[in-house]
Protein backbone atom coordinates (compact mmCIF):
# COMPACT_ATOMS: atom_id res chain seq x y z
CA UNK A 1 0.00 0.00 0.00
CA UNK A 2 2.68 2.89 0.81
CA UNK A 3 4.85 1.29 -2.41
CA UNK A 4 1.73 2.23 -4.36
CA UNK A 5 1.28 5.95 -2.96
CA UNK A 6 5.12 6.35 -3.32
CA UNK A 7 4.73 4.98 -7.14
CA UNK A 8 1.44 6.93 -7.96
CA UNK A 9 3.32 10.17 -6.51
CA UNK A 10 6.46 9.41 -8.24
CA UNK A 11 4.42 8.89 -11.93
CA UNK A 12 1.79 12.37 -11.23
CA UNK A 13 5.54 14.41 -10.64
CA UNK A 14 7.33 12.45 -13.65
CA UNK A 15 4.24 13.02 -16.12
CA UNK A 16 4.51 17.20 -14.69
CA UNK A 17 8.34 17.11 -15.87
CA UNK A 18 7.55 15.10 -19.02
CA UNK A 19 4.94 17.62 -19.82
CA UNK A 20 6.95 20.49 -18.84
CA UNK A 21 9.84 19.46 -21.39
CA UNK A 22 7.56 18.88 -24.11
CA UNK A 23 5.86 22.29 -24.03
CA UNK A 24 9.69 23.68 -25.06
CA UNK A 25 10.85 21.11 -27.71
CA UNK A 26 13.21 23.26 -28.62
CA UNK A 27 15.04 24.09 -25.05
CA UNK A 28 14.69 20.00 -24.82
CA UNK A 29 15.95 19.58 -28.10
CA UNK A 30 19.50 21.50 -27.56
CA UNK A 31 19.81 20.07 -24.04
CA UNK A 32 19.66 16.60 -25.66
CA UNK A 33 22.08 17.51 -28.75
CA UNK A 34 24.41 19.31 -26.23
CA UNK A 35 23.89 15.29 -24.69
CA UNK A 36 24.54 14.01 -27.43
CA UNK A 37 27.56 15.86 -28.73
CA UNK A 38 29.40 15.21 -25.09
CA UNK A 39 29.04 11.51 -25.41
CA UNK A 40 30.15 11.51 -29.12
CA UNK A 41 32.95 13.59 -28.75
CA UNK A 42 34.26 11.53 -25.93
CA UNK A 43 33.78 8.06 -27.40
CA UNK A 44 35.00 9.44 -30.84
CA UNK A 45 38.30 10.81 -29.03
CA UNK A 46 38.63 7.36 -27.52
CA UNK A 47 38.11 5.26 -30.61
CA UNK A 48 40.35 8.12 -32.17
CA UNK A 49 43.64 7.14 -30.09
CA UNK A 50 43.07 3.44 -30.74
CA UNK A 51 45.77 3.22 -33.47
CA UNK A 52 47.98 5.82 -31.23
CA UNK A 53 48.26 4.14 -28.12
CA UNK A 54 48.86 0.49 -26.94
CA UNK A 55 47.49 0.11 -23.27
CA UNK A 56 46.48 2.45 -20.88
CA UNK A 57 47.76 1.13 -17.34
CA UNK A 58 47.03 -2.76 -18.75
CA UNK A 59 43.75 -1.85 -20.50
CA UNK A 60 43.21 -1.42 -23.97
CA UNK A 61 41.19 1.06 -25.95
CA UNK A 62 38.37 -1.49 -26.24
CA UNK A 63 38.63 -2.17 -22.56
CA UNK A 64 38.44 1.30 -21.99
CA UNK A 65 35.42 2.26 -24.12
CA UNK A 66 33.50 -0.67 -22.27
CA UNK A 67 34.03 1.15 -18.81
CA UNK A 68 33.41 4.40 -20.44
CA UNK A 69 30.03 3.30 -21.35
CA UNK A 70 29.18 1.78 -18.13
CA UNK A 71 30.19 4.73 -16.13
CA UNK A 72 27.90 6.84 -18.79
CA UNK A 73 25.15 4.12 -17.64
CA UNK A 74 25.60 4.86 -14.20
CA UNK A 75 25.45 8.55 -14.36
CA UNK A 76 22.88 8.85 -16.90
CA UNK A 77 20.30 6.24 -14.13
CA UNK A 78 21.62 8.59 -11.34
CA UNK A 79 20.80 12.08 -13.07
CA UNK A 80 17.42 10.29 -14.52
CA UNK A 81 16.12 9.78 -10.99
CA UNK A 82 17.74 12.04 -9.03
CA UNK A 83 17.90 15.34 -10.95
CA UNK A 84 15.62 16.88 -8.10
CA UNK A 85 18.43 17.48 -5.48
CA UNK A 86 20.03 20.05 -8.71
CA UNK A 87 16.53 22.08 -7.70
CA UNK A 88 16.61 21.65 -4.21
CA UNK A 89 18.72 25.07 -2.96
CA UNK A 90 15.69 27.18 -3.63
CA UNK A 91 13.68 24.81 -1.52
CA UNK A 92 16.41 25.70 1.59
CA UNK A 93 16.45 29.21 0.62
CA UNK A 94 12.78 29.88 0.56
CA UNK A 95 12.03 27.56 2.83
CA UNK A 96 9.59 25.91 0.82
CA UNK A 97 11.01 22.53 2.36
CA UNK A 98 8.45 23.21 5.45
CA UNK A 99 5.71 21.49 2.55
CA UNK A 100 7.83 18.70 1.83
CA UNK A 101 8.78 17.70 5.45
CA UNK A 102 4.80 17.96 6.40
CA UNK A 103 3.55 15.21 3.47
CA UNK A 104 3.08 11.69 4.28
CA UNK A 105 5.70 10.95 1.66
CA UNK A 106 9.28 10.50 2.68
CA UNK A 107 10.93 14.28 2.34
CA UNK A 108 14.08 12.94 0.57
CA UNK A 109 11.48 10.87 -1.70
CA UNK A 110 10.10 13.81 -3.15
CA UNK A 111 13.35 15.40 -3.25
CA UNK A 112 15.50 13.25 -5.41
CA UNK A 113 12.97 12.64 -7.37
CA UNK A 114 10.59 15.90 -8.04
CA UNK A 115 11.92 15.63 -11.77
CA UNK A 116 12.92 13.08 -13.44
CA UNK A 117 15.28 14.00 -16.24
CA UNK A 118 13.56 12.16 -19.40
CA UNK A 119 16.03 14.02 -21.29
CA UNK A 120 18.61 11.62 -20.09
CA UNK A 121 17.07 9.09 -22.13
CA UNK A 122 18.13 9.55 -25.65
CA UNK A 123 21.44 8.93 -24.54
CA UNK A 124 20.83 6.04 -22.14
CA UNK A 125 18.98 4.63 -25.08
CA UNK A 126 21.95 4.89 -27.37
CA UNK A 127 24.97 3.73 -24.56
CA UNK A 128 22.50 0.49 -24.29
CA UNK A 129 22.98 -0.47 -27.63
CA UNK A 130 26.57 0.60 -28.19
CA UNK A 131 27.54 -1.19 -24.74
CA UNK A 132 25.27 -4.38 -26.41
CA UNK A 133 26.87 -4.07 -29.54
CA UNK A 134 30.95 -3.90 -28.14
CA UNK A 135 30.66 -5.91 -25.26
CA UNK A 136 32.54 -8.80 -25.45
CA UNK A 137 31.25 -12.80 -24.69
CA UNK A 138 30.85 -12.50 -20.78
CA UNK A 139 30.23 -15.52 -18.61
CA UNK A 140 27.24 -15.34 -16.78
CA UNK A 141 28.73 -15.61 -13.34
CA UNK A 142 30.33 -12.59 -14.03
CA UNK A 143 27.07 -10.95 -15.50
CA UNK A 144 25.67 -12.13 -12.29
CA UNK A 145 28.19 -10.27 -10.10
CA UNK A 146 27.64 -7.14 -12.13
CA UNK A 147 23.92 -6.96 -11.51
CA UNK A 148 24.08 -7.34 -8.07
CA UNK A 149 27.26 -4.41 -8.18
CA UNK A 150 24.57 -2.71 -10.04
CA UNK A 151 22.37 -2.94 -7.80
CA UNK A 152 24.84 -1.74 -5.34
CA UNK A 153 26.17 1.23 -7.46
CA UNK A 154 22.19 2.63 -7.20
CA UNK A 155 22.69 2.48 -3.41
CA UNK A 156 25.66 4.53 -3.26
CA UNK A 157 24.81 7.09 -5.34
CA UNK A 158 21.24 7.66 -3.50
CA UNK A 159 23.74 7.48 -0.50
CA UNK A 160 26.32 10.66 -2.30
CA UNK A 161 22.71 12.49 -3.31
CA UNK A 162 21.49 11.95 0.63
CA UNK A 163 25.19 13.66 1.35
CA UNK A 164 24.51 16.53 -0.66
CA UNK A 165 21.00 17.56 0.53
CA UNK A 166 21.96 17.32 4.14
CA UNK A 167 24.94 19.58 3.55
CA UNK A 168 22.60 21.59 1.27
CA UNK A 169 20.30 22.37 4.21
CA UNK A 170 23.07 22.47 7.01
CA UNK A 171 25.07 25.24 4.25
CA UNK A 172 22.29 25.89 1.67
CA UNK A 173 25.06 25.29 -0.61
CA UNK A 174 24.06 22.79 -3.39
CA UNK A 175 25.19 23.64 -6.86
CA UNK A 176 28.46 23.24 -6.56
CA UNK A 177 28.64 20.71 -3.83
CA UNK A 178 27.28 18.13 -6.56
CA UNK A 179 28.95 19.95 -9.67
CA UNK A 180 32.03 18.83 -7.39
CA UNK A 181 31.07 15.03 -7.41
CA UNK A 182 30.15 15.42 -10.78
CA UNK A 183 33.59 16.96 -11.95
CA UNK A 184 34.97 13.91 -9.53
CA UNK A 185 32.93 11.28 -11.29
CA UNK A 186 33.84 12.77 -14.45
CA UNK A 187 37.27 10.68 -13.68
CA UNK A 188 36.01 7.50 -13.59
CA UNK A 189 34.73 7.38 -17.08
CA UNK A 190 38.37 5.46 -17.38
CA UNK A 191 38.97 2.79 -14.84
CA UNK A 192 40.64 4.15 -11.65
CA UNK A 193 42.91 1.47 -11.75
CA UNK A 194 45.06 3.84 -13.92
CA UNK A 195 45.51 6.64 -11.52
CA UNK A 196 47.96 6.63 -8.89
CA UNK A 197 47.52 4.47 -5.43
CA UNK A 198 46.87 7.71 -3.26
CA UNK A 199 43.73 8.72 -6.10
CA UNK A 200 42.58 5.36 -6.32
CA UNK A 201 42.73 5.27 -2.69
CA UNK A 202 40.66 8.48 -2.65
CA UNK A 203 38.34 7.50 -5.30
CA UNK A 204 37.51 4.32 -3.20
CA UNK A 205 37.53 5.22 0.18
CA UNK A 206 36.65 8.91 0.59
CA UNK A 207 34.42 9.71 -2.45
CA UNK A 208 33.57 6.05 -3.66
CA UNK A 209 33.23 6.95 -7.40
CA UNK A 210 35.32 3.70 -7.45
CA UNK A 211 33.16 1.87 -6.39
CA UNK A 212 29.76 3.08 -8.33
CA UNK A 213 31.41 2.96 -11.61
CA UNK A 214 34.49 1.23 -12.18
CA UNK A 215 33.20 -1.90 -9.69
CA UNK A 216 30.65 -3.01 -11.59
CA UNK A 217 32.72 -2.95 -15.13
CA UNK A 218 35.17 -4.94 -13.19
CA UNK A 219 33.16 -7.29 -12.84
CA UNK A 220 32.13 -7.87 -16.10
CA UNK A 221 35.48 -9.10 -16.78
CA UNK A 222 35.97 -10.85 -13.77
CA UNK A 223 38.74 -8.98 -12.64
CA UNK A 224 36.81 -8.52 -8.71
CA UNK A 225 37.97 -11.01 -6.25
CA UNK A 226 35.00 -12.20 -3.85
CA UNK A 227 36.77 -10.20 -0.82
CA UNK A 228 36.59 -6.84 -2.83
CA UNK A 229 32.66 -7.76 -3.77
CA UNK A 230 31.63 -8.59 -0.38
CA UNK A 231 33.50 -5.22 0.94
CA UNK A 232 31.73 -3.36 -1.67
CA UNK A 233 28.60 -4.50 -0.69
CA UNK A 234 29.70 -3.82 3.18
CA UNK A 235 31.06 -0.18 2.16
CA UNK A 236 27.83 0.27 0.62
CA UNK A 237 25.49 -0.36 3.60
CA UNK A 238 27.22 1.31 5.72
CA UNK A 239 27.83 4.44 3.27
CA UNK A 240 23.79 4.47 3.15
CA UNK A 241 23.53 4.48 6.38
CA UNK A 242 25.86 7.70 7.45
CA UNK A 243 24.24 8.90 4.74
CA UNK A 244 20.57 9.24 6.40
CA UNK A 245 22.13 9.69 9.59
CA UNK A 246 23.74 12.69 8.23
CA UNK A 247 20.29 13.81 6.73
CA UNK A 248 18.53 13.03 9.72
CA UNK A 249 20.86 15.49 11.56
CA UNK A 250 21.22 18.12 8.89
CA UNK A 251 17.17 18.20 9.13
CA UNK A 252 17.87 19.44 13.06
CA UNK A 253 19.55 22.51 11.76
CA UNK A 254 16.90 23.27 9.36
CA UNK A 255 15.50 27.29 10.48
CA UNK A 256 13.08 27.00 7.71
CA UNK A 257 13.93 30.51 7.08
CA UNK A 258 11.97 32.64 4.91
CA UNK A 259 9.35 30.45 4.82
CA UNK B 1 36.57 55.35 -17.45
CA UNK B 2 35.73 56.03 -13.50
CA UNK B 3 32.12 54.48 -13.58
CA UNK B 4 34.39 50.90 -15.01
CA UNK B 5 37.10 51.03 -12.56
CA UNK B 6 34.33 50.97 -9.85
CA UNK B 7 32.46 48.27 -11.39
CA UNK B 8 35.51 46.27 -11.83
CA UNK B 9 35.97 47.06 -8.03
CA UNK B 10 32.54 45.85 -6.60
CA UNK B 11 32.98 42.96 -8.83
CA UNK B 12 35.37 42.08 -7.01
CA UNK B 13 34.26 42.71 -3.85
CA UNK B 14 30.69 40.93 -4.90
CA UNK B 15 32.86 37.74 -5.28
CA UNK B 16 34.60 37.67 -2.25
CA UNK B 17 31.52 38.37 -0.14
CA UNK B 18 30.04 35.00 -1.38
CA UNK B 19 33.27 33.54 0.07
CA UNK B 20 32.07 29.79 0.11
CA UNK B 21 30.37 30.11 -3.65
CA UNK B 22 34.05 31.73 -5.14
CA UNK B 23 36.22 28.43 -3.07
CA UNK B 24 33.62 25.78 -4.45
CA UNK B 25 34.17 27.11 -7.50
CA UNK B 26 38.15 27.32 -7.39
CA UNK B 27 37.47 23.38 -6.21
CA UNK B 28 35.63 22.65 -9.12
CA UNK B 29 38.06 24.05 -11.25
CA UNK B 30 41.15 22.52 -9.55
CA UNK B 31 39.19 18.86 -9.91
CA UNK B 32 38.70 19.60 -13.50
CA UNK B 33 42.54 20.44 -13.88
CA UNK B 34 43.36 17.23 -11.94
CA UNK B 35 41.27 14.93 -13.43
CA UNK B 36 42.50 15.77 -16.91
CA UNK B 37 46.19 15.83 -15.62
CA UNK B 38 45.89 12.91 -14.37
CA UNK B 39 44.23 11.04 -16.92
CA UNK B 40 46.84 12.21 -19.46
CA UNK B 41 49.39 11.14 -16.66
CA UNK B 42 48.29 7.49 -16.94
CA UNK B 43 48.43 7.47 -20.84
CA UNK B 44 51.95 8.83 -20.73
CA UNK B 45 52.87 6.70 -18.45
CA UNK B 46 52.27 3.72 -20.36
CA UNK B 47 52.95 5.61 -24.16
CA UNK B 48 56.17 7.59 -24.83
CA UNK B 49 54.43 9.57 -27.55
CA UNK B 50 51.31 10.08 -29.05
CA UNK B 51 51.03 12.17 -31.67
CA UNK B 52 54.21 13.56 -31.89
CA UNK B 53 53.76 14.51 -28.03
CA UNK B 54 56.33 13.39 -25.76
CA UNK B 55 55.02 13.14 -21.94
CA UNK B 56 56.42 16.72 -21.15
CA UNK B 57 54.74 18.44 -23.92
CA UNK B 58 51.32 16.85 -23.23
CA UNK B 59 51.77 17.40 -19.63
CA UNK B 60 52.73 21.35 -20.58
CA UNK B 61 49.51 21.20 -22.99
CA UNK B 62 47.36 20.34 -19.89
CA UNK B 63 48.84 23.30 -17.61
CA UNK B 64 48.86 25.60 -20.24
CA UNK B 65 45.34 24.38 -21.03
CA UNK B 66 44.25 25.11 -16.97
CA UNK B 67 45.86 28.40 -17.54
CA UNK B 68 44.00 29.68 -20.94
CA UNK B 69 40.63 28.25 -19.00
CA UNK B 70 41.15 30.82 -16.61
CA UNK B 71 42.03 33.41 -18.86
CA UNK B 72 40.38 32.91 -22.00
CA UNK B 73 37.31 30.57 -21.08
CA UNK B 74 36.59 32.02 -17.61
CA UNK B 75 33.24 34.72 -17.76
CA UNK B 76 30.42 36.22 -16.19
CA UNK B 77 28.85 37.70 -19.28
CA UNK B 78 26.79 34.74 -19.24
CA UNK B 79 24.56 36.69 -16.89
CA UNK B 80 23.92 39.12 -19.92
CA UNK B 81 21.74 35.85 -21.04
CA UNK B 82 19.67 36.21 -17.54
CA UNK B 83 19.19 39.96 -17.32
CA UNK B 84 17.64 39.84 -21.06
CA UNK B 85 15.48 36.41 -20.52
CA UNK B 86 14.17 38.68 -16.99
CA UNK B 87 13.45 41.48 -18.50
CA UNK B 88 16.31 43.49 -16.49
CA UNK B 89 18.13 44.62 -19.19
CA UNK B 90 15.60 47.23 -19.14
CA UNK B 91 17.45 48.80 -15.98
CA UNK B 92 20.91 48.87 -17.94
CA UNK B 93 19.14 50.68 -21.18
CA UNK B 94 18.06 53.80 -19.19
CA UNK B 95 21.38 53.99 -17.16
CA UNK B 96 24.30 56.07 -18.54
CA UNK B 97 25.93 52.85 -18.84
CA UNK B 98 27.46 50.95 -21.75
CA UNK B 99 25.94 47.73 -21.27
CA UNK B 100 28.22 45.91 -23.65
CA UNK B 101 31.32 47.79 -21.66
CA UNK B 102 29.75 46.85 -18.14
CA UNK B 103 30.21 43.21 -18.95
CA UNK B 104 33.44 43.55 -20.38
CA UNK B 105 35.02 45.32 -17.18
CA UNK B 106 32.96 42.48 -15.33
CA UNK B 107 34.61 40.10 -17.79
CA UNK B 108 37.89 41.33 -17.42
CA UNK B 109 37.68 41.52 -12.83
CA UNK B 110 36.42 37.61 -13.10
CA UNK B 111 39.28 36.72 -15.05
CA UNK B 112 41.64 39.52 -13.02
CA UNK B 113 40.43 37.50 -9.84
CA UNK B 114 40.34 33.92 -11.26
CA UNK B 115 44.04 34.54 -12.53
CA UNK B 116 45.11 35.64 -9.50
CA UNK B 117 43.78 32.34 -7.09
CA UNK B 118 45.02 30.35 -10.43
CA UNK B 119 48.20 31.56 -10.16
CA UNK B 120 48.77 30.21 -6.54
CA UNK B 121 47.41 27.25 -7.02
CA UNK B 122 49.47 26.14 -10.49
CA UNK B 123 52.52 26.99 -8.63
CA UNK B 124 51.14 24.47 -5.41
CA UNK B 125 50.23 21.64 -7.93
CA UNK B 126 53.73 22.40 -9.66
CA UNK B 127 55.76 21.99 -7.11
CA UNK B 128 53.56 18.60 -5.78
CA UNK B 129 53.20 17.02 -9.14
CA UNK B 130 56.67 18.26 -10.62
CA UNK B 131 55.72 17.86 -14.26
CA UNK B 132 59.01 18.61 -17.05
CA UNK B 133 57.10 21.73 -18.23
CA UNK B 134 58.27 22.81 -21.84
CA UNK B 135 59.30 26.85 -21.60
CA UNK B 136 58.10 28.61 -24.60
CA UNK B 137 60.14 30.88 -26.87
CA UNK B 138 57.69 33.29 -27.53
CA UNK B 139 56.21 34.46 -24.26
CA UNK B 140 55.22 38.11 -25.80
CA UNK B 141 53.28 36.30 -28.76
CA UNK B 142 51.60 33.70 -26.27
CA UNK B 143 50.61 36.31 -24.40
CA UNK B 144 48.91 38.34 -27.35
CA UNK B 145 47.75 35.70 -28.62
CA UNK B 146 45.58 34.72 -25.40
CA UNK B 147 44.69 38.20 -25.14
CA UNK B 148 43.21 38.51 -28.49
CA UNK B 149 41.29 34.57 -27.77
CA UNK B 150 40.06 36.39 -24.56
CA UNK B 151 38.17 39.04 -26.46
CA UNK B 152 36.97 36.62 -29.21
CA UNK B 153 35.38 34.83 -26.56
CA UNK B 154 33.85 37.42 -25.13
CA UNK B 155 32.32 38.28 -28.28
CA UNK B 156 30.73 34.64 -29.04
CA UNK B 157 29.71 34.43 -25.47
CA UNK B 158 27.97 37.57 -25.64
CA UNK B 159 26.52 36.44 -29.30
CA UNK B 160 25.21 33.40 -27.38
CA UNK B 161 23.74 35.65 -24.85
CA UNK B 162 21.49 37.28 -27.10
CA UNK B 163 19.50 33.90 -28.21
CA UNK B 164 17.81 35.07 -25.12
CA UNK B 165 15.98 38.15 -26.89
CA UNK B 166 14.39 35.37 -29.10
CA UNK B 167 13.80 32.58 -26.61
CA UNK B 168 13.84 33.68 -23.10
CA UNK B 169 12.73 30.65 -21.93
CA UNK B 170 15.16 28.73 -19.13
CA UNK B 171 17.16 31.92 -19.15
CA UNK B 172 18.63 31.37 -22.66
CA UNK B 173 20.53 28.46 -20.94
CA UNK B 174 19.59 25.51 -23.52
CA UNK B 175 21.79 27.41 -26.43
CA UNK B 176 24.55 28.22 -24.17
CA UNK B 177 24.56 24.28 -22.76
CA UNK B 178 25.10 23.48 -26.22
CA UNK B 179 27.75 25.96 -26.89
CA UNK B 180 29.53 24.66 -24.06
CA UNK B 181 29.52 21.39 -25.05
CA UNK B 182 30.85 22.45 -27.87
CA UNK B 183 33.74 24.53 -26.80
CA UNK B 184 34.60 22.30 -24.46
CA UNK B 185 35.66 19.70 -27.18
CA UNK B 186 36.48 21.63 -29.80
CA UNK B 187 38.80 24.42 -28.15
CA UNK B 188 40.90 21.82 -27.54
CA UNK B 189 41.06 22.61 -23.54
CA UNK B 190 41.56 19.04 -22.61
CA UNK B 191 42.33 17.21 -25.38
CA UNK B 192 45.09 18.24 -28.19
CA UNK B 193 43.26 18.38 -30.99
CA UNK B 194 45.62 17.25 -33.71
CA UNK B 195 45.56 13.50 -32.23
CA UNK B 196 42.83 13.17 -33.93
CA UNK B 197 43.27 12.06 -37.93
CA UNK B 198 43.87 15.10 -40.21
CA UNK B 199 40.39 15.51 -41.84
CA UNK B 200 39.17 15.74 -38.93
CA UNK B 201 42.33 18.77 -37.56
CA UNK B 202 41.30 20.60 -40.99
CA UNK B 203 37.75 20.88 -39.96
CA UNK B 204 39.11 22.05 -36.70
CA UNK B 205 40.88 24.63 -38.14
CA UNK B 206 38.38 26.74 -40.01
CA UNK B 207 35.84 26.88 -36.66
CA UNK B 208 36.75 29.44 -34.19
CA UNK B 209 37.01 27.26 -31.38
CA UNK B 210 40.35 26.33 -31.68
CA UNK B 211 42.09 29.27 -31.90
CA UNK B 212 40.89 29.75 -28.07
CA UNK B 213 42.81 27.00 -26.57
CA UNK B 214 44.86 24.70 -28.74
CA UNK B 215 46.41 27.20 -31.44
CA UNK B 216 47.58 29.32 -28.20
CA UNK B 217 48.80 26.43 -26.25
CA UNK B 218 51.17 25.29 -29.64
CA UNK B 219 52.69 28.65 -29.83
CA UNK B 220 53.89 28.19 -25.93
CA UNK B 221 54.82 24.67 -26.99
CA UNK B 222 57.19 25.89 -29.88
CA UNK B 223 54.98 23.68 -32.16
CA UNK B 224 54.71 26.21 -34.93
CA UNK B 225 56.92 27.99 -37.25
CA UNK B 226 56.80 31.64 -37.78
CA UNK B 227 54.24 31.51 -40.85
CA UNK B 228 52.03 29.59 -38.52
CA UNK B 229 52.25 32.04 -36.02
CA UNK B 230 51.53 34.69 -38.88
CA UNK B 231 48.53 32.51 -39.91
CA UNK B 232 47.23 32.03 -36.31
CA UNK B 233 47.13 35.72 -35.88
CA UNK B 234 45.40 36.74 -39.26
CA UNK B 235 43.11 34.21 -38.76
CA UNK B 236 42.27 34.74 -34.56
CA UNK B 237 41.58 38.58 -35.95
CA UNK B 238 39.34 37.83 -38.80
CA UNK B 239 37.04 35.86 -36.29
CA UNK B 240 37.40 38.55 -33.39
CA UNK B 241 36.13 41.31 -35.98
CA UNK B 242 33.78 38.67 -37.42
CA UNK B 243 32.12 37.77 -34.37
CA UNK B 244 32.12 41.60 -33.03
CA UNK B 245 29.79 42.72 -36.38
CA UNK B 246 27.96 39.97 -36.63
CA UNK B 247 27.80 40.77 -32.64
CA UNK B 248 26.15 44.43 -33.64
CA UNK B 249 23.93 43.27 -35.99
CA UNK B 250 22.10 40.58 -33.75
CA UNK B 251 22.24 42.91 -30.95
CA UNK B 252 20.13 45.37 -32.60
CA UNK B 253 17.69 43.20 -33.94
CA UNK B 254 17.46 41.93 -30.61
CA UNK B 255 16.91 45.43 -29.25
CA UNK B 256 13.84 45.71 -31.12
CA UNK B 257 12.61 42.43 -30.60
CA UNK B 258 13.40 43.15 -26.46
CA UNK B 259 9.96 43.67 -24.82
CA UNK B 260 11.31 42.94 -21.43
CA UNK B 261 9.41 39.62 -20.14
CA UNK B 262 8.97 39.26 -17.02
CA UNK B 263 9.32 43.06 -15.49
Amino acid sequence: MKLKRYLIYWLKTSELTFESLIADKLSSTLFISGKLLRFFFMLGFLLAIKEKIKLVSGYNIDQLVIFFLIYNLFDLVGQLFYRGVYWFRSDILSGDLDFKLVKPINPLFQILTSHTDFLDIPQLFIVVVILIIRLPHVAWQNVLVFSLLSLISMLILTAVHIFVAALGVITTEVDHTIWIFRSLSGMAQVPIDIYSPSVRGFLTFVIPIGLIFTFPAKALYGLLTPALIFWTIGFALVFYYLSLKFWYYSLKTYASASS
Amino acid sequence: MKKYWLIFRLSWQNALTYRLNFVMWRVRSIIGFLASYLFWLAIVNSNQNIAGYNPSLLLTYIFVSAFLRNLVLSNVSYGACVEIAGGDLSNYLIKPLGYFKYWLTRDLADKALNLSFFSVEIIIFYLILKPQIVLTQHLWLFLAISFLAALLYFFLSFLISTYAFWHPEHNGWPFRFLFIMLLDFLSGSSIPLDIFPPQIVKIFQVLPFSYLVFYPNQIWLNRVNTNQIINIFLITSFWLIAFYLIFRLVWRRGLKNYSAYGR
